[in-house]
């Protein structure tokens, strides 16, 4: 079909809930207070690793109407928040409550009363005593101390990927260059701190989260509770943002518990210190990679060596890590690859999934590297890439899904001439003490789960109703970034049903089919997809229908109903049919993808470095994508530019230190730099659209792969500004000012 | 200030007279209750969000006898005697205002949470500015956060409401 012709295809519908939310009329979970339901406060520990000796409620419990529950009352069950799936083999460390607090932030009581102030007062009035015991804050030296912060002692738990013959790639190589780099632990900073709502009804317990894997909440209250899934109703609720840090269960399996145990209504919400002490973070990862290159700079292979910190639990992070060292064969050719994480706990807060799920850390290790790698080696950073980077439907070595048609290196020789690179390669100095110099980093993502070890399948419902309109039960957790208005799209172009007619679920385990989640970046490849498959099918229904209904044979021609060359209205013919034929139109699909190609992204950035106070200005930039097909362009956009301000972040301000005791040297946004209108450039986006095959109408990943190579090529473009080496993230004003004061020694 | 004590229950409580979205308005606040939740839990007022409670994010945004303030750091009692706007004293006779169509029509909303608190930075620059440059935008709203949309389209929107205004000639 010819692009141009799509009705809604790449088109800028309006997302279907911005005029409520421009409105202020868009009800988050905290603005909707449920009637009856108690506020839970959580008693969150001081300390970062210490065993409670005494915990004294006698004083908050005469408050009038407060209720508390202790880590005494918890059950002992330990669960993995970041499982979706039974038989996910995460290991499982977490309690609802603890005894024993493994970080500033982790939970002991849950103390609840009919208002939050009183919930709050009540809650700082229980006395707790603690046996402090030695913080654990060094990954290096976390696995020799793993005992004294887990009962279980292990040290770590490690992984890795293995293939071709490295030691001859090493061995016969001109070239053996390695760098370490290191990443920091992020806070997410969705607006919206995070909230739960749980409310018994009868034998069903009904849980209301902003989420993004309604069944995977569903199956971690199960574990804890001990019901079936069936009785566990979780419903997907209006998200104030989330990048990862409501993916993992967090409070949703403590909030079913009390509601579930006190037969009432709970509602939990946080503050910001809260949802930064006690929720999740990116993790920080220190990362070796050396690569062996012949003369020409071909890469013969690849190690890594890296150890990840997970946090006080293990959580999701080390799904991340394995996450990690599988698109570490995905972007360039490398013959032959050993990828070997660790990961280790600390008495910090947790980490877990976060956008991009390690991929913004692989390849900041890489793309660091290789720029550095570059350098000392006299290559061009472009025609080296150029030279090594994968081309359309190159197998990955590794076992992972087929490459498909990647575009990435038209992304890097389009928008290298875009961005002028080679006439701005050279850093210039002005005023004696500013420094300015370009930037670029390459990368890749995935779009689903097909050929990982987890399973990936949607599966929907369309019906046509009777004044044609249609609506669209679909799993989906809408996180912001339009996804139920990008289905409407799909649903549209399909049916021809005009998209202000349709509607489409989010995801309510009790009436919505099974989905994997909103998670690795598969809505678009695999929801999108199905969207297409289910709306094809009801159209298929459909002319067979009026087919026998009228004798003759209808067809579906240009988003219409067709008979004997007379056009047929679509809502008339479903009301017949159900009339007369006694047949509703509604058809239910499941779609199992059998591909998972790669998305990529090359990203450029001009900054100028200011020598002396170490301020990085991100002057210019150019993010170009190989997306397939944008379904609403706009909405692409929109995540581009947001996946650069929290990549402009990671590189150069935001980080959650913590001290030697473990105290957290970050608990709101005051000491917490996240980037502002003032310091976010106006980038130029271009995108590659070359219809992916799979995805519907070609189109693949966006929200995830768009932060992924932005903190590479900001610190890449700093380096070549001051001729350093920097590689500790964030590079902030005192290391610039540092490295600037090394420069030409 | 013509402030009124009260006492209900030992806790002192202060009587205040405001003007929210047009309308007079008197509330009995406790000393150390926040505009923000007076207008949320008092007035029902629940698109003044709170993101971090200490004066840091934007997200609880309102207009304050014409200057954009921080609802969550404004002690309740001084709101006495003044005149507040938050998003849903905008719309006029169930007309949305052109700042917010124009964030509409920008794409200038993702999750949604900063919007309110958005738009009324945005309308507070634009009541005392009309032609903003870009620059003046982006210094307007650097004291609201907004994680999903890199303040681009947030930015274009800003600028469609002042062309659609059309005070500017640029
Ligand atoms: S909630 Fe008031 S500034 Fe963040
Ligand atoms: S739209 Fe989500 S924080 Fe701004």
């Amino acid at each position: 079909m010819d692009k141009r012709s799509y009705k809604y295809i790449g088109r800028n519908v309006t997302r279907f809930d911005a005029v409520d939310k421009v409105r202020g009329r868009f009800p988050y979970l905290a603005d909707e207070p449920f009637p009856n339901a108690l506020f839970g406060a959580v008693l969150f520990s001081p300390h970062a690793n210490a065993v409670v000796k005494k915990i004294d409620v006698s004083e908050a419990s005469r408050i009038e109407g407060v209720e508390i529950l202790t880590y005494l009352d918890a059950p002992n069950a330990r669960y993995n928040g970041s499982e979706w799936f039974p038989g996910q083999d995460d290991y499982p460390d977490e309690t609802v409550l603890t005894g024993h607090a493994r970080h500033v932030g982790d939970r002991i009581a849950l103390v609840m009363a009919d208002t939050e102030e009183k919930a709050r007062k009540a809650r700082d009035l229980v006395r707790v005593e603690y046996e402090i015991l030695p913080a654990v804050t060094l990954p290096e030296t976390a696995a020799d101390m793993a005992g004294m912060l887990h009962e279980d002692g292990v040290k770590s738990f490690d992984g890795s990927i293995c293939y071709g013959d490295l030691e001859k790639a090493f061995s016969s190589a001109a070239y053996i260059e390695s760098d370490t780099v290191t990443t920091p632990k992020i806070h997410h900073a969705a607006m919206e701190t995070h909230s739960v709502l749980a409310i018994p009804r009868g034998d069903v317990l009904e849980v209301r989260t902003p989420c993004q894997i309604t069944f995977g909440v569903q199956y971690s209250i199960a574990q804890v509770l001990d019901m079936p899934l069936s009785k566990i109703r979780v419903i997907k609720a209006n998200m104030g943002g989330t990048f990862g840090g409501k993916q993992e269960v967090v409070f949703e399996v403590l909030c079913a518990w009390a509601a579930n145990r006190l037969k009432r209504p709970v509602f939990i919400n946080t503050t910001r210190e809260e949802t930064i002490l006690s929720t999740r973070t990116r993790a920080a990862v220190k990362g070796k990679v050396e690569t062996a290159l012949d003369a020409d700079g071909t890469i013969l292979g690849r190690s890594f060596e890296l150890i990840v910190d997970a946090g006080a639990y293990l959580t999701g992070t080390k799904k991340v890590m394995m996450a990690m060292g599988k698109k570490a064969s995905r972007l360039y050719r490398i013959p032959a690859l050993s990828y070997k994480g660790s990961v280790v706990r600390t008495s910090t807060t947790p980490a877990g999934a976060c956008r991009g799920y390690g991929s913004p850390q692989i390849h900041t290790i890489t793309e660091i590297h290789t720029d550095l790698m570059c350098r000392r080696l006299g290559f061009d950073p472009v025609q080296f890439r150029l030279k090594n980077l994968l081309g359309e439907f190159e197998e990955d070595p590794s076992g992972g899904a087929n490459i498909g048609k990647a575009r990435v290196i038209e992304c890097l020789s389009r928008g290298a001439a875009a961005f002028g690179w080679e006439e701005n390669k050279a850093p210039k100095v002005s005023g004696g003490r500013f420094f300015t110099a370009t930037g670029f980093a390459c990368c890749t993502h995935g779009n689903g789960y097909y050929k990982t070890k987890y399973h990936d399948f949607s599966n929907m419902s369309l019906r046509l109703l009777e004044d044609g309109s249609a609506i669209l039960r679909a799993s989906i957790h809408e996180l912001g970034s339009g996804a139920t208005t990008a289905l409407a799209q799909i649903v549209g172009e399909v049916t021809g049903i005009d998209v202000s007619k349709i509607t489409v679920t989010e995801a309510d385990t009790q009436f919505t089919s099974y989905d994997s989640g909103c998670q690795a970046s598969r809505v678009i490849y695999v929801c999108g997809e199905c969207a297409r498959l289910v709306s094809e099918a009801a159209v298929k229904m459909l002319t067979q229908e009026a087919s026998k209904l009228l004798d003759r044979p209808v067809r579906f021609y240009e988003g219409g109903l067709v008979c004997e060359g007379k056009k047929l209205d679509l809502g008339a013919a479903v009301r017949e049919i159900m009339e007369k034929r006694r047949v509703s139109i509604e058809v239910n699909f499941e779609h199992r993808p059998e591909s998972n190609p790669a998305s990529f992204g090359v990203h450029f950035a001009e900054v100028t470095v200011d020598k002396l106070t170490g301020l990085v200005k991100v002057n210019r930039y150019l993010a170009i994508h190989d997306i397939g097909q944008a379904i609403n362009e706009s909405f692409v956009r929109g995540q581009i530019y947001g996946g650069i301000q929290m990549g402009i972040g990671m590189a150069l301000s935001e980080e959650l230190p913590f001290d030697s005791m473990g105290i957290p040297r970050v608990r709101n946004f005051d000491k917490y730099h996240l980037v502002n209108a003032p310091d976010m450039p106006d980038p130029e986006i271009i995108l590659i659209e070359d219809n992916e095959p799979g995805g519907p109408f070609g189109a693949k990943s966006i929200g995830e792969i768009s932060t992924v190579p932005v903190s590479a090529a900001i610190v890449n473009a700093v380096n070549r500004a001051l001729g350093s080496s920097l590689t500790d993230l964030p590079l902030t004003p005192a290391k610039v000012v540092e490295a600037a004061r090394n420069m030409g020694e | 200030m013509h402030i009124r004590l009260a006492m209900i229950v030992g806790v002192m409580f202060l009587k205040i007279e405001l003007k929210i979205n047009g309308k007079f308005r008197t509330a009995e606040v406790s000393a150390s209750e926040r505009l923000i939740d007076v207008l949320r839990q008092k007035f029902g007022l629940v698109s003044v969000k709170e993101g971090c409670g200490a004066g840091e994010c934007g997200a609880c945004t309102v207009i304050m006898d014409g200057e954009a303030v921080c609802s969550c750091v404004v002690p309740a009692f001084q709101a006495d005697g003044h005149d507040i706007l938050t998003v849903e004293g905008l719309e006029e006779n169930g007309e949305l205002d052109v700042i917010q169509q124009s964030f509409i029509d920008c794409d200038a909303v993702q999750c949604g949470f900063c919007t309110p608190g958005m738009i009324m930075s945005a309308k507070a620059l634009l009541m005392k500015n009309p032609c903003p440059s870009r620059e003046e935008i982006r210094t307007a709203l650097a004291g609201n956060i907004c994680r999903c949309t890199g303040y681009v389209q947030i930015i274009d929107a800003v600028e469609t409401t002042a062309a659609r205004i059309g005070v500017c000639r640029r």
